[in-house]
This record gives C-alpha cells, structure tokens and sequence, in this order.
C-alpha cells in the first residue's frame, strides 16, 4: 500500500486520473442528450431517475473533471517533476501515497454524494463539509511534499516551473478554504456576499490551481518535448500574476458597481501574463514546428497553449461589461469553459500523461496510432462542441435582448444546435476512450522493451 | 542551500491573498445594504422547499437575477415580464444565494408574479412538457408530494 520506490505515488496519480476522466465524460455525455431530447429522462427507470437528473449530474461531471481527471494529473505531473527539477529524492514518497488514497477518498466521496443531491448549493463548492475537510488535507499533503522536496534540493537554481507549483498551492488553499467556508457545515455565507466570495473563490480556482500550476506544467513540457531550452526564464517568471477578484463572472449584478470596474482593470492587466506566456512560447517554439507533424505530445502542448491564448483573449472580452451584457447566461459560457478546460489544461494533461507514463512503467505508449485518434477526435470534437455553443449563445443573446420572443421560442429554436453538440461531445467521449483504452494497453504490455527517458534521468528542466 | 527565494514567495503569494481578501470580501462585507422589501424571511415550510430547489440544483438552469438593462423589458411570456430589477438587499436573508450563471430556463427571481397558484407550480414540476411543449425541464414526479408541496411555497415567495 505504501511503497517507496520512486516514481510509483506519480505512476498511481496517473492510473486514477485516466479513470477519473472517463467518469465524468460519460455524465457529460447525459447531460447533453438531456438538453436536446429532454424525453430520454423517461427511458431511465425511475427509481434511478432522481441520481441522473440534469441537476444532480451536472455537478458531479464538474466536480469529478476539475478534482479528479485534471487535478490528479496534475499531482502525478508533481511528484514526477520535483525529484527531476530538485536532482533529490521525493521528500516523502510515502506521503504521497496518503496523498494518493485519500484523493481517491474524496473522489468517490463526490461521486456518491453529487447525485445523492447531497450539495452545499454553491457552484464548483458543491462539497458537502467533510469532503471540503478531506480535499483541503489533500492540497495540503502535496503542499508539504512540494515545499519540503524543494528546501532539500541539490539543484541551487529553482525552476520557474517550481515556484509556479508552490506559488499555486499555497494560495488554492486559503483561496478554498475562504471560499468555501470551511469552519461552518452549511459552507455558506449569507446574502450579497456569498456570490461574491463564492466567485472569488471560483475565479482563483482557475487562477491559481488550473493556471499557475498549468503554466508551470508548460513550461516543463516545453523545452522537454522540444529538446531546447526556454527561450527566456525571466519572462516566463512573468506568468507568475494572477487577477485578483472573480467579480468580472458576475457583471451587472447587484453586487457594487466599484468592485465591478475594479475586477474589469485587473482583467485586462491579466494581458501582461498572458502576451509573457505567449511569446516565450512562439519563441521557444521557433525552428520546432514541423515537430508537430508526427509529434503527437507536442502537438497537444501546441494546440493546447493556442487554445490557452483563445481563452484569455475570451476572458478578457468577456469581462467587458458590454459583452458581458450580451452573453452572460447563454450557452457562449458553457463553449468558454469548455474551452479552457478540456482546450488548453486537459490538453497539456494530455500531453503530460504521454510524456510522463511510458517513463514510469519503462515501456513506450502501446499505440501511436490511436494517439493520433485521440487527438484528432478530441480537438475536432471539442471544435465542433465549441462553434455551435457560440452560435448558440449568439442566438439566445439576440432573442433576450431584442425582447420580443417568449422565452421558449429561443429553447425550441436551439434544438438543432443541441444536436450537433452532442455530436461533437460524442467525438470527445470517442477519443477520451481511445485515449484510456491505449493507456491501459500501455499499462498492462508485458515488459519487452526497454524505453529510454526523452532526456537523461534527472536533468533539469531543459532551461538550465 | 540559500532559502530566501522562498521565504520571498511565501511572502509575495499571501500579501497577494491578503489584498484580494481585503478587497474583494472584507470591503464589500462591511459596506453590504440592508433588507429590502423584496427580502423574504421564510417559513419553515418554504426554508424546506429552499432545500429541495438546491438539492434538485435546480439553480444549474434558472437564474435569480434581473438585471438592469433587462429589467421590465425582457419576455418570459411576454415583452416585460422578467419584472424588476434585482438589488443587493433583496437577498438579505438568503444562504446560499441561486444568482446562477446560465439560463437554459427562464429567470426566476419574479416568477410567483407569473404563476401565482400552488397547483400550476405541482402540475408543471410533475410534468412540465404537458404544459409547455418543447420545454428542457426535466420531471420531478419522483419527488413526493410533501416536497412538492413545499418546493411550490418555496417558488411562491419568489415575487
């Protein structure tokens, strides 16, 4: 239960995660059926239908796809990268295995939970109070591995990838607990103030968890796949810069207009980030390129970090409150999230897992063929799942504000887009199982041969 | 091993913490208005009919927000209806608050002066396609009908 053979706490984080993504897929899949053809509901047998109802699936998809596929491969990309960057042993290798259980604890805490319509009530803190306690002991387990491995390190110069790890770490953890009221079973606040804090607590979920911990990744996966270092470290330390207040989610809301403007500047200050980001790696990038063609890793890092640029410029325009007006609470939203989420980081997971496994069982991907699937499917998918999400948000967004439809008029209107995202979702589900499937072949092949590590054991990140 | 690089990122990470702290929950914690006549102290029944309308997450689909531009303007049914707009002091009493980001259904925050009767909303909730064809909403008949009693008393206050 408790090895301490390197590698093996990261090697399990992967094997959760590839299970902890299909999961969620498949209650994504549900939901989407359910918003074309709302008659599939009866097709359920009815002591099942309370679990699978579009209010109860639609926060365990969430909360499973953020906690489980995308968080856990992030920590088995942690626990991979310290020894690496450090040129040291993991602090703990049994700690992060705690680590690794009790993660697994409170995913299917959530699992048995989230349809039970046991639910704090409160978006992306849905968590019932004890699992808000186990997940926060979980940060904070590979909290004190990060931070103990890098003080014991025998490498003088400290990545930029490692600051962005402690860096996100440390604030997720008050930003959650604040956010998420941990000293009180409801969770809650009362009044204006819970939305607020609840989209301070959202907007720096991504901000510190997803982006800063995800940069990092990046910028580990960067020179590593290209075999060339970055093309600037104190540029890439720019990416360490974070927005400070989630308010722009909630745009003409009835919370104060100041906190409205204030949340608007620090958006668009967000670009320096962003343009920092960007050029290191368009630069680091040079001369690589045609890589991409048969490259399948560095083509999702690529596409992932395209997508990235998309979202920010996205977010940006989004939290302008006169496009804020037009697609707030339309399905524009839900292709954004989506966008950010499966686009860029489950990308760079992608990208993470094809880089990081072969190494940890020593033997190459099974197939490089359904690699090539698996990317083709998701990011035509997921291209088709976005477009017609826009459209649709475009759609809704002219009928409310030109007031003259009923409400229901847009719904019906919308169905045939509906459609045609469940088809591009499909595609996704298609690749996530080609993905596994692959994953599993890899991980269950008889040791034959031998894979050489992309770059000697233990060197650096490439930008030393 | 020189240590300072961290003891700089500590800092650095929770003074940037302790600024969104400060202005994004302590500031407008204390200048936070107080009820208005909209706010709505509920009855036992309705608090347990609040319950069920977060438990069913029925706060996924239905926003409970007017705001200003749209306010008396935009159609439900018909042109204006969505009601007034929504102030801060509206929510005086509510925890946790359905504001919601997505509107697959119509915004609820007025919705009792629309459908004013305990039955209409039962009726819908069992079978929302009989009433309104080519609705999203699924059916919640496998609620019984003492929660669908009081979710109804919940939707109620929803003036």
């Amino acid at each position: 239960m408790w090895p301490d053979e390197p590698g093996s706490a990261s090697r399990r984080f992967f094997y959760s995660a590839v299970f902890w993504l299909i999961v969620p897929i498949l209650m994504g899949f549900t939901l989407s059926i359910l918003l074309f053809a709302p008659p599939f509901q009866d097709l359920i047998p009815r002591a099942w239908q309370p679990y699978l109802n579009f209010g109860r699936l639609r926060p365990a998809h969430v909360n499973l796809a953020i906690f489980g596929w995308l968080s856990q491969a992030y920590a088995g990309a942690i626990y991979y990268i310290l020894p690496r960057l450090t040129r040291t042993k993991l602090f703990s290798e049994r700690l992060a295995h705690l680590n690794w259980w009790l993660w697994n604890l409170l995913l299917v805490g959530a699992l048995l939970t989230l349809p039970a319509g046991l639910t704090q009530g409160r978006e992306y803190a849905e968590m019932i109070w004890p699992l808000d306690l186990l997940l926060l002991l979980n940060w904070i387990l590979l909290g004190v591995n990060v931070w103990m491995t890098v003080r014991r390190r025998r490498e003088p110069k400290i990545y930029v990838s490692l600051w962005n790890f402690m860096a996100g770490i440390l604030i997720f953890v008050f930003v959650y607990a604040i956010g998420n009221k941990v000293w009180a079973p409801s969770g809650a606040y009362t009044g204006m103030n819970d939305n607020i804090i609840n989209y301070f607590y959202v907007h720096n979920l991504f901000n510190s968890w997803f982006t800063t911990v995800g940069i990092g990744l990046a910028l580990y996966l960067l020179p590593k796949l290209t075999e060339k270092p970055l093309y600037s470290h104190r540029l890439a330390l720019w990416g360490l810069w974070s927005v400070w207040t989630g308010q722009h989610h909630q745009l003409w809301s009835p919370a104060p207009d100041w906190l409205e403007y204030l949340t608007i500047v620090f958006s668009i200050l967000a670009a320096v980030p962003t343009i920092a980001f960007t050029w290191n790696f368009v630069k680091t990038m040079e001369g690589r390129w045609t890589q991409t063609a048969d490259d399948v890793p560095l083509r999702f890092l690529v596409t992932g970090a395209f997508f990235w640029f998309l979202t920010c410029v996205q977010g940006v325009a989004q939290s302008f409150r006169g496009f804020s007006m037009f697609v707030h609470f339309t399905n524009w939203v839900v292709g954004h999230s989506h966008l950010a989420f499966v686009g860029d980081y489950s990308f760079w997971g992608f990208a993470l897992v094809y880089l990081m496994f072969p190494v940890l069982v020593k033997r190459p991907m099974y197939s490089r063929r359904l690699m090539e699937w698996h990317y083709w499917l998701t990011t035509v998918g997921l291209s088709i799942f976005m477009v017609t999400l826009w459209m649709a948000g475009l759609i809704q967004a002219q009928n409310w504000l030109t007031n003259s439809v009923p409400f229901i008029e847009t719904v019906r209107s919308l169905q045939p887009y509906m459609m045609i995202r469940f088809i591009g979702g499909g595609m996704m589900v298609a690749g996530q199982f080609v993905f596994a499937y692959n994953f599993l072949r890899t991980a269950l092949a008889r040791q034959t041969k031998t894979v050489a590590a992309p770059m000697p054991a233990g060197a650096g990140g490439g930008g030393e | 091993m020189k240590q300072t690089g961290l003891v700089y990122l500590t800092s650095g990470s929770l003074i940037a913490l302790l600024f969104g702290v400060i202005v994004t929950i302590l500031i407008p914690a204390l200048e936070a208005p107080g009820p208005t006549a909209l706010a709505q102290k509920y009855t036992e029944q309705e608090l347990r009919g609040r319950e069920i309308y977060k438990r069913e997450g029925c706060w996924y689909c239905h926003t409970q927000q007017v705001r200003e531009f749209e306010a008396n303007r935009s159609a439900i049914h018909q042109k204006g209806d969505i009601g007034p707009e929504s102030l801060a002091g509206d929510y005086y009493y509510q925890s946790p608050l359905f504001w919601g980001t997505e509107r697959q259904g119509p915004d609820l925050t007025h919705v009792a002066s629309r459908f004013g009767t305990r039955e209409w909303h039962i009726l819908h909730l069992k079978n929302p396609r009989a009433l309104i064809p080519g609705t999203l909403m699924p059916s919640f008949a496998y609620l019984s009908d003492q929660e669908l009693d009081d979710l109804a008393a919940y939707l109620l206050t929803l003036k």
